[in-house]
C-alpha cells in the first residue's frame, strides 16, 4: 500500500505540502477548516478536550475521507496534554474504521532513537543531499511567506484602495504555491516585493499608529479559521497587528536551534519561573517583548480551558501594572459567533486609542 | 424646533431608546423588552419618542449600541455605531465624572468597567456563564413564583443570611432547592440569591482588578434593591445607581453621536421617522466563494439591498454602497 500523507491544517500549509511532495510522497491536502471541520471534530472528540484538539480531529477525519493513510504531526513536550494528542487522534480514527498511521515528532531529547527512525521515514529513501536541497527551497518559502504576511498586516489599516493589500497577499500566496526551485524562489520573491510596493498607502504619523501584538497558544494564534481571523479584524479596525508566533520562527528555534525564542522565554522568566507546558512562558515573555518594541496593546488568545494559558492569564495583571501595557484575554472555543468578542475588541481599541491620545475621543470615527 | 440626539441600545433582553438635548439632558426614554422582535420594538420606540417629544423635533444625530447595534444602525441610519462598553462608560462619566468602577448587569451579559480620569482603563465582560446576569434572576423568579419586579423589595425584608452557591446556575439552583426544603422563607432565599449573584460577578469579572470607589451600578438589574444591598455589603462602600440606570447604554450612544457630529461638522444620516414605515427584511446566506463559508447577513428594503456584512473578504460588504 502506498503512503498517502497528510498533516494538520495550520498556517501556511502549502509549505508542508511542498516539502513532502518534493521528497516524493503522495500528498493528500487537508481541506481548509470550515464549520463542517469543527462539527466533525466536536462530534468525535472527548468533550473536555481543547479546541485545537477538536479542530485537528475534524481536520484529520476530512483528510482520511480523501484517502490519507499517514499523518505527520508534531508532539509536544512539558506537561501540556498536547503531547498525547497524536496518539489519541490515531486511536479515535482507528475506532472510526480508518486505517491510519501517525508519525509524531517529539522532542529528540526525550527519544533520540525514535526521532531518528521517524526522520528516516520522512526521508522516504531519498538521499540526504536531496533532503537538504529540498529544505533549501521550502524553508525560504515559509520564511518569505511569514515576512510578507507580517508586512501586509502593517499596511491594511492605511491602504487607500480598501481590500487591495489582502488581494496582493492572496496573489503572493498563489505565486509561492508554484515555487519548486531556487530560480522560481528568487523570481517569486522579486515579484512579491514589487506587488507589495505597488500598494498605495495613506500617510499616517507614527504617533497616530496603533500596534497590537497577538500572543497565546500556538494553534489559536496562527490559525485564522478558529481565531475570528483576528489579525485582519484588528486591521479592519484601523490597527497594525503582529503575532508572537510565526511558523518559520518556530522551525528556526526547534530545528535550527535559533536563540530568539530563548530570549523571549528569559523575558518571561520573571513571571513564570518553570516550564509549565504549552506556550505560557513564551506568552508572558512576548507581552514584555512587544511592549519593549513599542506596541500599544496585546490580545491574548487561549483555547477555553487551556491550563498553561490560564496560568499566564492570571499573571497578566501584574505584567500590565509593571509595564503599563493593556492586555485583553479572549478564550476561544467552538462557538463561531464573534459579536461578543468583537464588542470586547472594539472597546479595547477605544481604550488604547484614548490612552494614546490622552484625550476623550470616544467617537473617534465611524465604525 | 427642538434639537435632539437619539441613542438606541439593542440588547439581548431589552430595547432602549432615548433622546437628549444639546446639553446631554434626557428628554425622553423608552425601555421595553425585545419580546423576540427587536426591529418592531425599535420602530415602536422611535414612534413613541416622536409622539412624546413633539412633532417639531429636529434630529441632529443618532447613535446605536448593544449586541444588535449593526442592524439597528443600518435601519435607522446611525451616525455612530459603538460597542456597549464604551457607550456605558461615556454615559456614566457624564453623570458621575469622578466614577472609578462601573458595575453593569444586563440580561445576558455583565461587565465591570474601570475608569481613571474619565477614561476606560480596563474592563471585563462575563465570558461563558450566565450565573452573574439578569437572566439568572429571571429564571429563579419564575421558579419561586415571585414577579421579578417584586424581587428587590422582598429581598430587603430578609433577616436571615442564607448562603447559596453562586458559581454556576445549575449549582445555585440545586442549592436553592435544598435551602427551600430546609424551610427558609422566600425573602431569605431571594436575598441569598442576590448575594450569590454579586459574589459570582465579583469573582468572575473582578479577578485581578483593583476596584476603587466611587462605585456606580447600572443596567436593568440595578432596579433590584436586593442586588444593590448585596453590592454594598460586598465592596463595603456606597454604590450609586444613576437616575436612568436602565438606559445608560442608549444615553452613551446619543452622547457619542453628538460628539461625532459636532467634531466632524457633518449632517446626520438619520433616515427620518417616516422611513420607519418601510419594511426591513434581514436574511442570511452562506457564501460558497471560498472555503471560509462565511455567514453573510443581508438587509433589504423595498427589494433593494441596503447593507451586507459578515464576509471576511469584503466581497459582499463592499458591493453595497451606503444609501443614506
Amino acid at each position: 500500500m502506498s503512503n498517502k500523507v497528510s498533516f494538520p491544517y495550520l498556517g501556511h500549509v502549502i509549505v508542508y505540502k511542498k516539502f513532502l511532495q518534493m521528497m516524493g510522497f503522495e500528498v493528500i491536502m487537508p481541506p481548509a477548516p470550515t464549520q463542517k471541520t469543527i462539527d466533525l471534530g466536536v462530534k468525535y472528540s472527548p468533550e473536555f478536550a481543547c479546541i485545537p484538539f477538536k479542530m485537528l480531529m475534524g481536520n484529520y477525519i476530512e483528510a482520511c475521507e480523501l484517502g490519507a493513510n499517514t499523518i505527520i504531526s508534531s508532539g509536544g513536550h512539558g506537561p501540556c496534554r498536547a503531547g498525547f494528542y497524536g496518539e489519541v487522534h490515531q486511536r479515535i480514527l482507528r475506532q472510526m474504521g480508518y486505517d491510519v498511521n501517525f508519525i509524531i515528532f517529539d522532542s529528540p531529547k526525550r527519544d533520540l532513537f525514535g526521532t531518528i527512525k521517524k526522520f528516516f521515514k520522512i526521508k522516504n529513501k531519498q538521499s540526504i543531499s536531496k533532503m537538504v536541497k529540498v529544505s533549501k527551497v521550502v524553508f525560504p518559502v515559509l520564511k518569505d511567506l511569514d515576512t510578507f504576511e507580517k508586512k501586509i498586516h502593517t499596511m491594511i489599516p492605511y491602504e487607500i484602495n480598501k481590500g487591495q493589500s489582502l488581494e496582493v497577499w492572496r496573489e503572493i500566496y498563489k505565486i509561492y504555491d508554484e515555487v519548486y526551485s531556487q530560480k522560481e524562489l528568487l523570481e517569486a520573491r522579486a515579484e512579491g516585493h514589487r506587488m507589495i510596493d505597488s500598494i498605495k498607502l495613506r500617510k499616517v504619523n507614527d504617533d497616530e499608529k496603533i500596534k497590537i501584538g497577538i500572543v497565546g497558544e500556538i494553534f489559536v494564534v496562527i490559525e485564522p479559521s478558529i481565531n475570528m481571523d483576528v489579525e485582519n479584524l484588528l486591521c479592519s479596525l484601523g490597527c497594525e497587528a503582529e503575532r508572537s508566533l510565526y511558523l518559520s520562527e518556530w522551525v528556526e528555534h526547534n530545528i535550527f536551534g535559533e536563540k530568539h525564542e530563548k530570549t523571549i522565554q528569559d523575558l518571561g522568566e520573571k513571571y513564570i519561573e518553570i516550564l509549565i507546558g504549552g506556550h505560557a512562558k513564551t506568552t508572558v515573555g512576548n507581552i514584555v517583548d512587544f511592549k519593549n518594541r513599542g506596541f500599544d496593546g496585546i490580545i491574548h488568545l487561549m483555547p477555553f480551558g487551556c491550563l498553561p494559558e490560564l496560568v499566564s492569564q492570571s499573571v497578566i495583571p501584574k505584567i500590565t501594572s509593571d509595564h503599563d501595557i493593556p492586555v485583553l484575554t479572549l478564550s476561544i472555543d467552538e462557538q463561531t459567533g464573534k459579536s461578543n468578542n468583537l464588542t470586547r475588541i472594539e472597546a479595547f481599541i477605544d481604550l488604547i486609542r484614548n490612552k494614546k491620545t490622552k484625550e476623550k475621543v470616544f467617537s473617534g470615527g465611524k465604525k | 424646533m427642538k434639537d435632539v440626539y437619539i441613542g438606541v441600545d439593542v440588547g439581548s433582553v431589552s430595547i432602549n431608546v432615548v433622546a437628549i438635548d444639546g446639553s446631554n439632558e434626557l428628554l425622553y426614554k423608552y425601555y421595553s423588552r425585545t419580546n423576540g422582535q427587536p426591529l418592531e420594538m425599535i420602530k415602536h420606540g422611535l414612534n413613541s419618542l416622536k409622539n412624546e417629544v413633539g412633532s417639531d423635533i429636529n434630529v441632529l444625530g443618532v447613535g446605536t449600541t448593544g449586541s444588535g447595534r449593526q442592524l439597528a444602525g443600518v435601519m435607522i441610519g446611525a451616525d455612530i455605531v459603538k460597542n456597549e462598553i464604551t457607550a456605558h462608560a461615556v454615559a456614566t462619566t457624564n453623570e458621575h465624572p469622578d466614577v472609578h468602577t462601573i458595575f453593569e448587569i444586563g440580561g445576558q451579559d455583565s461587565k465591570i468597567i474601570v475608569i481613571k480620569d474619565q477614561m476606560v482603563v480596563d474592563f471585563a465582560m462575563n465570558t461563558v456563564c450566565a450565573a452573574g446576569t439578569g437572566s439568572f434572576l429571571d429564571h429563579q423568579s419564575e421558579r419561586l413564583k415571585v414577579p421579578i419586579e417584586q424581587f428587590g423589595d422582598l429581598a430587603l425584608t430578609s433577616d436571615v443570611n442564607v448562603r447559596i452557591a453562586g458559581r454556576c446556575t445549575v449549582f445555585a439552583e440545586s442549592d436553592m432547592i435544598a435551602k427551600q426544603q430546609y424551610g427558609f422563607s422566600k425573602p431569605d432565599i431571594i436575598m441569598g440569591l442576590c448575594r450569590a449573584l454579586v459574589r459570582n460577578y465579583i469573582n468572575n469579572l473582578g479577578r485581578g482588578k483593583k476596584l476603587n470607589p466611587p462605585y456606580v451600578f447600572q443596567g436593568g438589574v440595578a432596579a433590584n434593591k436586593g442586588i444593590i444591598k448585596a453590592f454594598q455589603e460586598e465592596v463595603k462602600s456606597a454604590v450609586f445607581v444613576p437616575k436612568h440606570f436602565n438606559v445608560m447604554g442608549a444615553i452613551g450612544a446619543a452622547i457619542l453621536s453628538k460628539e461625532y457630529i459636532e467634531k466632524n461638522d457633518v449632517k446626520t444620516k438619520f433616515r427620518g421617522f417616516s422611513s420607519l414605515k418601510t419594511n426591513f427584511v434581514p436574511s442570511s446566506f452562506t457564501c460558497n466563494g471560498c472555503s471560509n463559508n462565511c455567514e453573510v447577513i443581508k438587509v433589504e428594503s423595498n427589494g433593494q439591498i441596503i447593507a451586507m456584512w459578515g464576509d471576511r473578504c469584503g466581497k459582499w460588504s463592499q458591493s453595497v454602497c451606503y444609501v443614506g
